[in-house]
């Protein structure tokens, strides 16, 4: 077993259910495999840094999981069939370092997960530290959100 | 053969921030090594170790195969947007 790391890029232009079917399947072919998932990592809608089949955006996820090296060849060419996926890239984790390295993302997207559900729960109570703290969490907001002129706006607005 | 350095001697910031692994997926951190034009900056400009510039150059190709970072830009986008979608 191996530690490995993909990530997909699913077409836009799917409706939101269309997209969690075509995520769960991708994950199905890396658990037929016999891989086992460590955990994902949904990135959400992005746009992309140049246009893929003529999509100026995507929906990325990141799966997390180790698997016989020999198995990775069938599962890359399941992805090249998809014609859902835009793109994948697999990244292998080899030496020491970088299993330490797969072993800290697996740990920061567990986390991440743990802080959107969290979020999800109790969405009032997520939102009030945010208006207090704007400086701070405006820099962590940043990536996410999308046009910046928004993110400005708010505090010349109180 | 002049005594003094011609340049000033420039360290390599990851080493100072003591960088063992780089993550393709975190683009604000490659953006000190590459230019305007999103090609990798050589390490003769940058002070970067041939350690660390060696990680950078491979971090950098696949964020590029991710469509996180562009392969290059045209002219207008270097004037309109630069780093727009770095950060
Ligand atoms: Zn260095």
């Amino acid at each position: 077993m191996r530690k490995y790391e993909n990530l997909v890029i699913v077409k836009p232009t799917l409706t939101a259910e269309e997209i969690q079917a075509s995520v769960k399947a991708i994950e199905e072919v890396i658990t037929s495999n016999g891989g086992e998932i460590a955990t994902t990592d949904t990135m959400g809608m992005r746009k992309l840094a140049y246009p893929i089949e003529k999509n100026e955006r995507g929906y990325f996820h990141v799966i997390y999981y180790s698997v016989a090296p020999a198995a990775i060849t069938e599962i890359e060419r399941r992805f090249r069939l998809n014609e859902e996926l835009l793109r994948f890239v697999t990244i292998k984790y080899d030496t020491n370092r970088e299993i330490k390295a797969w072993d800290g993302l697996v740990e920061k997207a567990n986390k991440k997960a743990a802080m959107s559900a969290k979020a999800a729960e109790t969405p009032a109570a997520t939102e009030v530290p945010a208006a207090t703290e704007t400086p701070v969490v405006e820099e962590a907001a940043a990536p996410v959100v999308e046009e910046v002129p928004v993110a400005e706006a708010t505090p010349a607005a109180e | 053969m002049s005594e003094k350095r011609k340049y000033k001697k420039r360290f390599c910031k990851y080493c100072e921030a003591k960088v063992d692994f780089m993550d393709y997926k975190e683009v604000g951190a490659l953006r000190f090594s590459l230019s305007e034009r999103y090609k990798i900056m050589p390490r003769r400009l940058t002070g970067n170790c041939k350690k660390h510039q060696d990680m950078i150059s491979i971090v950098i190709k696949r964020a590029r195969a991710a469509a996180l970072v562009p392969y290059t830009v045209t002219r207008k986008a270097v004037v309109t947007q630069p780093f727009e979608n770095l950060r």
